[in-house]
């Protein structure tokens, strides 16, 4: 007999089967830890193998515009991993604060993106 | 003539991704996790999809201001009323082929304009949009639109004042977007058939705006050839 845990390669589907993805990881994060209107800056982790968040993001405060759900992120999940369910936010940046050079004329434009909780922390 | 003279390749190059997919898939006809025929059958079920749904969702959010409400907290049930399920849908039934389950509905109003993009690949609400343009998936889109998105936008032909904010919504996690458009003057007391007419998929994705008169199915403009050529 081998001790090796028998690893289920359906699980994900078993679970979001007539639920849905991302809806079938509701309730399983730890509170949300920042709500709309806060002011959080994208961290600059390590992104070996795979990562979601865009480089151009990275150290740029932005607004939390909406808490959106919970999910794996995709760091993990790539290796299907669901161990760590999290919050997702959708966020809005200033283009000025993105791309220096931004038109100044223009300095009213956004960009909306959505991150996990991870990669953010208060400013 | 040189001999060194090389030629145009003959046919298209076959991407690695192309390949991987072929790989994958007969590895699973192989395995016997689906047929061939299964796959043909999605293949062109896919092919179906088109923008309408979409556009009634639109349309509908337009008369009726609870429906927006609806659609704008909550995309995937607001889809429900114009026929698409995003969760119970075929072949997976946990999210339509390779797109989850969240759907957002971004509402323009007439200082906020929005437009979609995937700067990481080609996100793309194809349960409720039908398969993206070719323009959509191109590098050049992708990088550019987050960078220069009003340059963007005036080679698709819309400009606009510095009082519009320009928001773009790069679609890089689960959540699938369209942009509900601003309902424009001159379509008072027009039927949900009739606007949704105008509400073309470039409207949807953000690059243009809809307008009475304009709609997906209009003429084309064809011009008469300098040398026609009679048989």
């Amino acid at each position: 007999m081998s001790n090796k845990p028998i690893y289920d390669r359906e699980h994900h589907v078993k679970k979001a089967t007539g639920i849905g993805d991302p809806q079938c990881f509701a309730g399983e994060a730890s509170p949300a830890r920042f709500n709309v209107g806060d002011r959080v800056r994208v961290r600059d982790l390590p992104d070996l193998f795979y990562t979601r968040t865009q480089t151009y993001l990275r150290g740029t405060e932005c607004t939390v515009s909406a808490v959106v759900y919970e999910s794996p992120a995709a760091e993990d999940e790539a290796w299907d991993n669901t161990d760590q369910v999290e919050w997702f936010y959708s966020l809005v940046f200033r283009q000025s604060d993105l791309w220096p050079d931004y038109p100044q004329a223009f300095g009213g434009d956004t960009l909306e993106t959505e991150l996990p909780e991870r990669w953010l922390e208060s400013a | 003539m040189s001999d060194d003279h090389k030629h145009a390749p003959m046919v298209d190059e076959v991407s690695e991704f192309e390949i991987l997919e072929i790989a994958v898939r007969e590895l699973a006809i192989e395995k016997g996790l689906f047929t061939q025929e299964d796959h043909n059958t999605w293949t062109e079920y896919m092919h179906t999809l088109g923008p309408l749904p979409a556009a009634r969702l639109v349309a509908k959010a337009w008369l009726d201001p609870e429906f927006k409400k609806l659609a704008v907290e909550d995309g995937v049930k607001a889809s429900l009323e114009v026929g698409i399920d995003w969760v119970r849908t075929m072949p997976t039934r946990f999210g339509t082929p390779s797109d989850y389950c969240s759907f957002r509905v971004m509402e323009d109003t007439p200082t906020l304009k929005h437009v979609v993009v995937c700067t990481l690949c080609s996100c793309y609400p194809r349960p409720i949009l039908g398969q993206s343009p070719e323009w959509y998936r191109t590098p050049n889109y992708r990088r550019r639109l987050v960078r220069w998105p009003r340059q963007v936008l005036s080679e698709f032909g819309l400009q606009l004042s510095e009082e519009v904010e320009v928001r773009v919504v790069d679609s890089n996690q689960k959540s699938r977007f369209v942009v509900l458009p601003v309902r424009p003057e001159g379509t008072e007391g027009w039927t949900e058939d009739q606007l949704t007419e105008i509400i073309t998929r470039d409207c949807l994705i953000g690059v243009a705006v809809p307008k009475p008169g304009k709609t997906a199915n209009d003429p084309r403009p064809v011009r008469k050839a300098l040398k026609p050529y009679s048989h």
